[in-house]
C-alpha cells in the first residue's frame, strides 16, 4: 500500500470544504438556478441534508468496521473479486471526475479570460501541476489545500461582500421557485453534488479514525451547504433568476459588476486566482484517488509510475465532450446530478450486504 | 539496425519507468494530535529512547547517492590504516609513525623535538609550528619535564600518572592511544608528548595562533541589541554563545569533518530542551559526511541540507551569537565550523528566515509591523514583475482605464514587448548588484545606487523601457533587499524569473498554477525533518512569534513543531509584579 | 547520458512553453481602448457604430484648441481621442471593419458608455444588447445612455474639457447622478437583467447634445425677475452656455427592448426617490407665504423606501413609503421657518410637494407608458408562490391597474449655518424688496 501519511482534522476539514465548494466557481449555480429558479438557494440545502443522511449511513458502515477504510470494508464484505471491481469503479469515476472538472474549468476559463489559447494547452499545463501535486502524495495535497483554503475562503467572502451594493434580496421571490415538487426532486437528485464526502471514508486511516471522520464529515458538509447556499442567494439577489440562468459562471459575473469608484472596480483577478487554486486542489485530490484506488485494486506499492499514464487518460477523457454544451448538459450534469448512484449507492449496498450477511469488522491491527 | 535498436532502447529508457531506490527521508516522529497538548514531554522522551527504524539501515546512503565516492587516495589509506593506529610502546616506532604521517623531512611545519629525561629516558615532543603557542611549550611543558628528576626508564608504570598529573603544567592534557586522534590534536595546535615505554601519547593543550578579534556584525547589523559577531575562531565562538547561555545543560559536541582538512565542527544545543531525534539526525548527517576538504559553513550547509534541489535555503546561517543563542533556547541545534564566522541553525522554518535579529529587542507592535512589511516585500520581490507582465499582456481589462492609457502612451515609442523590457531591466539590475559587490569599498555602494538611477533614466530616455517598468523593477529590487536572510534573498531572486516566465506565458492562469507548484514545493521542504512551512501547514499549535509577534512575556511556549522536551519557556503569569498590589 | 539528456529535455520543454502559450498575449499599446460605443440606425445596413478611443500621442491636440469644440471632423480627432463611425451588419463586425481600417485592434474592455440614439432605441435595442452581454470584452459596468439625435454626434461632443483625462471625465460625469438626481446611473448589467426580468422594466440615462441655443436673450425691458419654478426640461435644452455640450438629463423608459418614453429631470428625481437611489439634491420650492420667493432644501434619503404589495380583489395594491431628511439651504423670504412652531408647516408643505410629485411620476409611468421602472414587481412577486404563476400573471401587463399609495415623510433636520432668520434691514424696512441673495 502507498504510504499516505497522517494529517489532522483541521487539514481534512479544509480539504473537504474546498472540494465541496469548488463547484460554485463553475457552472453549478447556473444549473441550479436554471432548474430551481428562486428556490435554488435552499434547494442546495436540501441536497446537503440528503447528503447528511447518506453520510450518516456511511458512518454506520464505517463504524461497523473500525480501523478499516472503505476499500478494506468492501473487501471484507464482498470478497476479493467483487471488491476489486468496486474499487476500480471508484478509480475510474474519480478519473472521470477529475477530467470533466478540468474540462469544465478550461471551458469557462476560455470563455472569460483566454479565448484564443487552445484547450489542449490549458489542460496540459493544468495537468502538469496536478501531476506534481499527486507525485508528492496525499500529504502534499492536504497541506497545500490547508494553506490555500484561507485564500479561497477569504477571496470568496471578499467577492460576496464587495458585491453587496448590487444585491436586492427581493429577487428571491417568489419563494417556491418552479414549485416545491420540482425543488424537492432536483434537491434530492443533486445530493450527488455533495458526494465528494465519501472520499473521507477512503482516506479514513490518514485522519485518525472514526471520530475525526464523523466530525469532519458533518461539519464540512453543513458548512459547504451554507457557503453554496449563501453564494447562490447572492447571485440571485444580484442578477435575478432570469439573468442568472443565462450566465456561465454567476460568481465570475458577480466579480465583474463590482464597482465602487473609477479606480476600484473589476476585481476578476481575485476570482481568477482563487478559482484556479480551488480547481487544482479538487482535481489533484480526485486524480490522486483515481491513481491510488487503482493501486489499491492491484496492490501496487508505488503510485508514482502510474501518474503519467493516468494523466494521459485524463487528458483524453477531458476531450470526450465535443463542445461546451456536451460538457454541461451531459458530463457535468452526470457528476452533479447522477453520480450518487456510484458514490452513495455502492457503499449503501455494501452496508445492506454487511447487515444481511452479518459481517462485522473485528478489531483491526493497531 | 543495431544502432537503431540502440537509440530506440535509449528513447524507451527515457520514457519508461525505472525503479529508483529512494532513501528514506528523515521525518520527525509525529505525535498524536490529541496528545499534542498535554503529552508533549512524555512523548518527547519516549522518542528519545525509541530507536528510529528509518535511520539506521540507510545511514549515509543519501549522501553517497548525491556525491559518489571516489576511491580513497593514498594519504587517506595511510591515515586510516588500522595496524598503525595504535600507539606502540617503544619510542622508535612511534617516532617513525609520526614522521611517516607528517612527511617529516619534507614538511617544515612540524617540529619534532627529541630529548632525554632523567638521564636515560628518551622522549619526543611534536607540534605544528605556528599553530602552537611556543611560550606554553617552553614554560609549561618542557621546563617542568627537564626539571623533573624522577623520570628515568625504571619507573614506567608510575611515571604515567605523575607525568599527567604533576609535571605537565598545561590546563588540558589527554592520554590518547590512537595515532589518528593524536594527529588530529596536533593539527589543532596541541602538543603531543611521548615518553619511551608508555603505550599512549599525551597531548597537551598549547593552541595559540593568530586570530581576529570579536567585531561588530557586518551583514546583520542592527540598531538595538548586542553588537558582536562570530569570528573565525571556534573556541571564541563557542564562548560567545556560552556567555549568553550560562547553563550547565548547554552541550558542545565536536566533530571532525574533512578527511584532509580535518575541520572541527561544534554542535551546540541545550540538552534538556532539544528533541533528541533532531540531535541524532544532526549527528548522523555530520558523521557520515565523507569529503576531503571543508572550509566554510556554506560548504557544510550544502552537505547536510535536506533537499539540494530546493531554491529556498533550509538552513539558517547567522553571524550573531545572540541570535544563535535564542535559537538554541528554542530547541534548535547550532553548528559552528572552525574558520567560519557563521553558525548554522537547524531545523528552521520559513518564518525564522524572515525574522531579523532585532525583532525580539523591539516592542511587539513595531516588530509586527516590520514583519508584515517583510512578508509584503517577499511577495513583491517574487511576484511583482510577473504580475505586471500578466496584467499588461493578458488582463488589460483589469487595469484602471486612466492608468492603462498612461502605460500605453509611455510604451508607444518603446520597440520591445513587455517581457523583453522586464527581462532587460531585471538583467541590468542584477548586473549592477553583482558589480557593486566587486567594486571596492565605498565606490561600490555608490555605484549601485547611481548606476541604477542613471541606467533607468537613460533607458527611459532612449525609449528602451517604459518608465512604469523602472518603478516595478526598482520596487522589486528594493523589496529583495528587505528580506533579512541573504540566502533566502538569492532564492527569491531566482524564483522571480520562474514566475515571470509563468506570467508571460499564460497570464494569471499561469501565475496561479506556478504559485501552486511553488507552494507545493515549499510545503514539502523539510529542514531536518521539520516541514519548512510549519507556521502554516501542517497545522500545529499557533506560534506566538511567527508573523505577528506577541509581547515577549506572552510567548509562553517554544515552537510546537520542534517538539522540544521542555515545551514551556515561562509560566502563564511571567510578570509576577502584575498580579501584586503595588501599594501594600 | 541519462541525466544530461533529462536535463536537456526539461530545458527544451521550458523554452517551448512560452512558444506554446502567448496566444492571448498582446501588449498594451497594440490595442486601443474604446471608451464610448455609439449605436445608430443604419442607412444601408443594420447599424451604424461609433467608437471613441484615446490616441497615444504625447501631447493631445486639445492643448491648442481647448474649449474651441470642433476638432478635426475629417479624421474624427476629438480632444486627444479619435471618433470613428462605421456602418456594419452588426456591432462586432463594425469593430472588425474599423480594425482593418485603423492600425490597432479596438478593444471594448474599457468601454465606459453605450449610447443608443433615441430613434434606434425606439425600434428595439435587443439585438445589440445581446451581443454586448454575451461577448467577453464589453464590461458590465459601462453605462447605458439613450440620446436625442444621433449617437455619433453625441460622442463627438464627448470631451474632457476640464482635464486631459477623458476616462476620468466620463466616469465622473456619471457620479453627478448622485449629486443631482437629474438622471439615473444605469449599469449595463442592470439594464440587461432588467430586460429579462418579469419584476420590472429597464430604464436608461436620457441624454442630449446642447447647441447652446436655449438660453433665451432678454428682449423685454421688464425688470421684474420671474418667480422660481421647477421647470421640466428635455435633455439638450437646458438654458445654458459654455462647458461641455453633452448633457445627461432625465430617464429613458423601455418596455422590454423598446424605448417607449422618457421622464424629465424632475420626474427622474422622484423616480430615484422612489427606488431609493437618490443620494442628495437641492429642491427649490416657491414660498407659499411670499410669492416670488422660494426656499431651497437639501434633500437626502433618510432610509431605503419601504415598499409593500398585496392584492385586493385581484387588484394589486402597492404602498410606497419614502422617508426623507432635509436641510434648509436657503429661505429667500427670510421668514423664520426654523422655529419649532413653524417647521411643521414647512415640513407638511414640502411633504405635499414630494408626495404629489411622486404620485404624478408614478401615474405617468402607469398611464402613459405602463412601464414598471420602479420594480414594484419584486414585491408583487412575494404574493406568488411559484415562478410559473408569476410569469403567467405577467405583472408588467397589469402594472397600469395597480393602485399605488405614496406616503412621504419629510423631516427638516438642520438649518445650515443659521439658527434663526432675521429680515434684511434697509431704509424701506418692513417692506423690503432686496431678497435676491443665494
Amino acid at each position: 500500500m502507498i504510504k499516505e501519511g497522517h494529517f489532522g482534522s483541521a487539514e481534512a476539514f479544509c480539504l473537504m470544504l474546498v472540494m465541496l465548494t469548488t463547484r460554485v466557481f463553475y457552472s453549478s449555480p447556473l444549473a441550479l438556478i436554471k432548474d430551481l429558479g428562486t428556490a435554488a438557494w435552499y434547494g442546495t440545502l436540501l441536497s446537503c441534508a440528503v447528503s447528511l443522511i447518506f453520510f450518516g449511513l456511511l458512518y454506520l458502515l464505517m463504524k461497523r468496521f473500525p480501523n478499516q477504510d472503505l476499500y478494506q470494508v468492501y473487501e471484507t464484505v464482498t470478497g476479493k473479486i467483487i471488491s476489486k471491481l468496486l474499487i476500480l469503479i471508484f478509480s475510474f469515476y474519480f478519473l472521470y471526475y477529475a477530467a470533466i472538472n478540468v474540462r469544465e474549468f478550461t471551458a469557462i476559463l476560455k470563455a472569460y479570460s483566454m479565448p484564443y489559447t487552445p484547450v489542449s494547452i490549458l489542460i496540459f499545463v493544468f495537468l502538469l501541476v496536478v501531476i506534481a501535486m499527486t507525485y508528492v502524495g496525499l500529504e502534499g495535497i492536504v497541506r497545500v489545500s490547508y494553506i490555500f483554503f484561507y485564500f479561497i475562503m477569504c477571496g470568496l467572502a471578499m467577492l460576496l461582500l464587495l458585491a453587496i451594493p448590487a444585491y436586492d434580496f427581493n429577487n428571491l421571490y417568489p419563494l417556491f421557485g418552479y414549485g416545491l415538487k420540482e425543488t424537492i426532486k432536483i434537491g434530492v437528485l443533486r445530493s450527488s453534488a455533495y458526494d465528494e464526502i465519501v472520499i473521507l471514508a477512503i482516506i479514513i486511516n490518514s485522519i485518525y479514525g472514526l471520530k475525526t471522520f464523523k466530525r469532519v464529515g458533518f461539519y464540512s458538509l453543513i458548512l459547504a451547504g451554507l457557503i453554496i447556499s449563501v453564494t447562490l442567494a447572492c447571485i440571485l439577489a444580484a442578477f435575478e433568476y432570469t439573468a442568472a440562468s443565462e450566465q456561465l459562471s454567476g460568481l465570475f459575473q458577480l466579480s465583474r459588476i463590482i464597482y465602487y469608484s473609477r479606480f476600484f472596480q473589476r476585481i476578476e483577478a481575485i476570482f481568477l486566482f482563487i478559482w484556479v487554486f480551488a480547481s487544482v486542489i479538487t482535481v489533484s485530490m480526485a486524480f490522486y484517488l483515481a491513481v491510488s484506488s487503482y493501486c489499491r485494486a492491484f496492490k501496487i506499492k508505488n503510485h508514482r509510475p502510474l501518474l503519467f499514464p493516468f494523466a494521459a487518460l485524463a487528458f483524453m477523457v477531458a476531450f470526450i465532450p465535443r463542445n461546451i454544451g456536451e460538457v454541461f448538459e451531459i458530463h457535468v450534469h452526470f457528476l452533479r446530478q447522477d453520480s450518487f448512484s456510484i458514490m452513495y449507492l455502492i457503499p449503501l449496498l455494501v452496508l445492506i450486504f454487511a447487515l444481511i450477511l452479518g459481517k462485522k469488522g473485528g478489531k483491526a491491527i493497531e | 539496425m543495431k544502432k537503431k535498436q540502440n537509440t530506440f532502447s535509449k528513447i524507451m529508457a527515457l520514457i519508461t519507468y525505472k525503479k529508483t531506490n529512494r532513501p528514506q527521508t528523515f521525518v520527525l516522529p509525529e505525535m498524536d494530535e490529541g496528545q499534542n497538548d498535554n503529552g508533549q514531554k512524555d512523548s518527547g522522551e519516549k522518542q528519545a529512547n525509541k530507536p528510529k527504524p528509518e535511520e539506521q539501515p540507510q545511514a549515509g546512503e543519501k549522501k553517497k547517492r548525491k556525491f559518489p565516492r571516489k576511491p580513497l587516495s593514498a594519504s587517506q589509506v595511510k591515515s586510516n590504516r588500522t595496524d598503525s593506529d595504535e600507539v606502540k610502546n617503544n619510542i622508535d616506532s612511534n617516532l617513525q609513525v609520526m614522521k611517516e604521517q607528517f612527511d617529516v623531512p619534507k614538511n617544515k611545519d612540524l617540529i619534532l623535538r627529541e630529548f632525554t629525561l632523567g638521564g636515560n629516558r628518551r622522549a619526543f615532543l611534536v607540534y605544528l609550528d605556528g599553530m602552537a603557542d611556543k611560550f606554553i611549550i617552553n614554560n609549561f611543558i618542557l621546563r617542568p619535564l627537564f626539571n623533573e628528576e624522577s623520570l628515568d626508564s625504571t619507573q614506567s608504570g608510575k611515571s604515567a600518572n605523575i607525568l599527567l598529573e604533576n609535571i605537565v603544567e598545561t590546563n588540558d592534557a589527554k592520554k590518547l592511544i590512537s595515532i589518528k586522534k593524536v594527529i588530529t590534536e596536533i593539527l589543532k595546535g596541541n602538543t603531543a608528548l611521548y615518553l619511551d615505554g608508555l603505550d599512549y601519547i599525551l597531548t597537551c593543550e598549547s593552541m595559540g595562533y593568530d586570530k581576529r578579534a570579536v567585531e561588530a556584525p557586518k551583514t546583520e547589523a542592527i540598531v538595538k541589541g548586542p553588537q558582536e559577531a562570530f569570528s573565525e575562531n571556534l573556541r571564541t565562538n563557542v564562548s560567545l554563545i556560552r556567555r549568553i547561555i550560562r547553563n550547565k545543560d548547554l552541550v558542545t559536541e565536536f566533530f571532525e569533518i574533512g578527511e584532509k582538512s580535518n575541520t572541527t565542527c561544534a554542535v551546540i544545543y541545550l540538552q534538556d530542551v532539544i528533541n533528541p531525534a533532531i540531535l541524532t539526525e544532526v549527528r548522523r548527517r555530520l558523521t557520515t559526511i565523507k569529503t576531503d576538504f571543508l572550509v566554510s559553513a556554506g560548504m557544510l550547509e550544502q552537505f547536510i541540507e535536506d533537499n539540494p534541489l530546493s531554491i529556498i535555503p533550509t538552513i539558517l546561517s547567522t553571524e550573531r551569537p545572540d541570535r544563535t543563542a535564542s535559537h538554541i533556547f528554542e530547541g534548535r541545534v547550532a553548528i559552528i565550523m572552525d574558520g567560519t564566522p557563521f553558525s548554522l541553525i537547524v531545523p528552521v522554518t520559513l518564518n525564522a528566515m524572515m525574522h531579523s535579529p532585532e525583532d525580539a529587542s523591539l516592542k511587539w507592535q513595531y516588530t509586527t509591523g516590520l514583519r508584515l512589511i517583510r512578508f509584503c516585500a517577499f511577495a513583491i520581490a517574487t511576484l511583482l514583475p510577473a504580475f505586471y507582465i500578466a496584467l499588461t499582456t493578458f488582463h488589460r481589462e483589469m487595469i484602471p482605464t486612466d492608468f492603462l492609457i498612461a502605460i500605453a502612451k509611455a510604451k508607444e515609442n518603446v520597440p520591445f514587448p513587455t517581457i523583453v523590457e522586464v527581462l532587460l531591466m531585471e538583467l541590468g539590475f542584477e548586473l549592477i548588484r553583482e558589480a557593486g559587490v566587486r567594486i571596492p569599498g565605498i565606490i561600490g555602494n555608490t555605484l549601485g545606487i547611481i548606476g541604477a538611477l542613471i541606467l533607468g533614466e537613460a533607458a527611459v530616455a532612449a525609449n528602451i523601457v517604459s518608465p512604469i517598468l523602472i518603478i516595478v523593477v526598482a520596487a522589486t529590487g528594493l523589496s529583495n533587499f528587505a528580506i533579512p536572510n541573504y540566502s533566502l534573498a538569492f532564492g527569491v531572486r531566482i524564483s522571480r524569473f520562474y514566475f515571470i516566465i509563468a506570467g508571460a506565458t499564460l497570464g494569471f492562469y499561469g501565475l496561479a498554477l506556478a504559485l501552486m507548484a511553488y507552494i507545493l514545493m515549499l510545503v514539502n521542504l523539510k529542514s531536518f525533518g521539520i516541514p519548512f512551512m510549519s507556521i502554516l501547514a501542517p497545522k500545529n499549535k499557533r506560534s506566538r512569534d511567527a508573523i505577528i509577534r506577541w509581547p515577549v512575556w506572552m510567548q509562553e511556549s517554544r515552537p510546537d513543531f520542534l517538539n522540544p522536551l521542555e515545551r514551556d519557556r515561562q509560566p502563564e503569569i511571567s510578570r509576577g509584579w502584575s498580579q501584586q498590589d503595588p501599594n501594600k | 547520458m541519462n541525466r544530461s539528456s533529462k536535463i536537456i529535455l526539461i530545458i527544451i520543454l521550458i523554452f517551448c512553453l512560452p512558444l506554446s502559450g502567448c496566444y492571448d498575449a498582446a501588449d498594451v499599446d497594440e490595442e486601443v481602448y474604446a471608451m464610448a460605443i455609439g449605436i445608430d440606425k443604419g442607412v444601408d445596413n443594420a447599424v451604424r457604430v461609433t467608437f471613441q478611443y484615446p490616441t497615444y500621442k504625447d501631447s493631445p491636440s486639445s492643448g491648442g484648441m481647448k474649449g474651441g469644440g470642433g476638432g478635426q471632423t475629417e479624421t474624427g480627432e476629438v480632444d486627444g481621442t479619435l471618433v470613428s463611425t462605421v456602418e456594419a451588419p452588426s456591432l462586432l463586425e463594425g469593430v472588425q471593419m474599423l480594425n482593418a481600417a485603423g492600425n490597432r485592434q479596438i478593444s471594448l474592455t474599457h468601454a465606459k458608455m453605450l449610447v443608443f440614439s433615441e430613434e434606434f432605441a425606439r425600434e428595439g435595442v435587443g439585438k445589440d444588447v445581446e451581443t454586448v452581454a454575451r461577448y467577453r470584452e464589453a464590461r458590465e459596468t459601462m453605462r447605458v445612455i439613450v440620446c436625442k439625435g444621433k449617437a455619433q454626434d453625441f460622442i463627438m461632443e464627448n470631451k474632457s474639457l476640464i482635464g486631459s483625462n477623458l476616462a476620468k471625465g466620463i466616469e465622473l460625469s456619471f457620479v453627478q447622478s448622485q449629486n443631482t438626481g437629474y438622471f439615473p446611473d444605469v449599469f449595463f448589467a442592470n439594464f440587461y437583467s432588467n430586460m429579462l426580468t418579469p419584476y420590472g422594466q429597464p430604464y436608461a440615462i436620457y441624454a442630449g447634445v446642447n447647441d447652446f441655443q436655449h438660453l433665451p436673450e432678454n428682449t423685454q425691458q421688464d425688470n421684474q425677475s420671474p418667480a422660481p419654478i421647477e421647470k421640466d426640461i428635455q435633455p439638450g435644452e437646458t438654458p445654458r452656455k459654455g462647458g461641455s455640450k453633452e448633457e445627461l438629463f432625465g430617464t429613458a423608459i423601455f418596455d422590454g427592448e423598446k424605448m417607449v418614453g422618457s421622464l424629465t429631470q424632475n420626474e427622474t428625481r422622484f423616480f430615484l426617490l422612489g427606488i431609493g437611489k437618490f443620494k442628495w439634491g437641492s429642491f427649490t420650492t416657491g414660498d407659499k407665504n411670499k410669492p416670488g420667493y422660494a426656499y431651497v432644501l437639501d434633500v437626502i434619503t433618510a432610509r431605503k423606501p419601504q415598499v409593500s404589495a398585496h392584492f385586493e380583489n385581484g387588484v394589486p395594491v402597492i404602498d410606497l413609503k419614502v422617508d426623507l431628511d432635509a436641510d434648509i439651504a436657503a429661505i429667500q423670504s427670510r421668514i423664520d421657518y426654523e422655529k419649532v412652531e413653524n417647521i411643521k408647516e414647512l415640513e407638511s408643505y414640502t411633504k405635499d410637494c414630494f408626495q404629489e410629485g411622486m404620485k404624478k411620476t408614478i401615474e405617468r409611468t402607469q398611464k402613459e407608458y405602463n412601464c414598471d421602472i420602479f420594480h414594484f414587481g419584486k414585491k408583487i412577486a412575494g404574493n406568488f408562490k411559484t415562478i410559473q404563476e408569476l410569469e403567467n400573471y405577467n405583472w408588467l401587463k397589469h402594472y397600469q391597474e395597480a393602485k399605488i399609495n405614496v406616503d412621504v415623510t419629510v423631516n427638516i433636520r438642520r438649518n445650515g449655518f443659521f439658527f434663526g432668520t432675521r429680515p434684511f434691514f434697509s431704509t424701506r424696512s418692513g417692506n423690503q424688496k432686496e431678497g435676491n441673495n443665494q
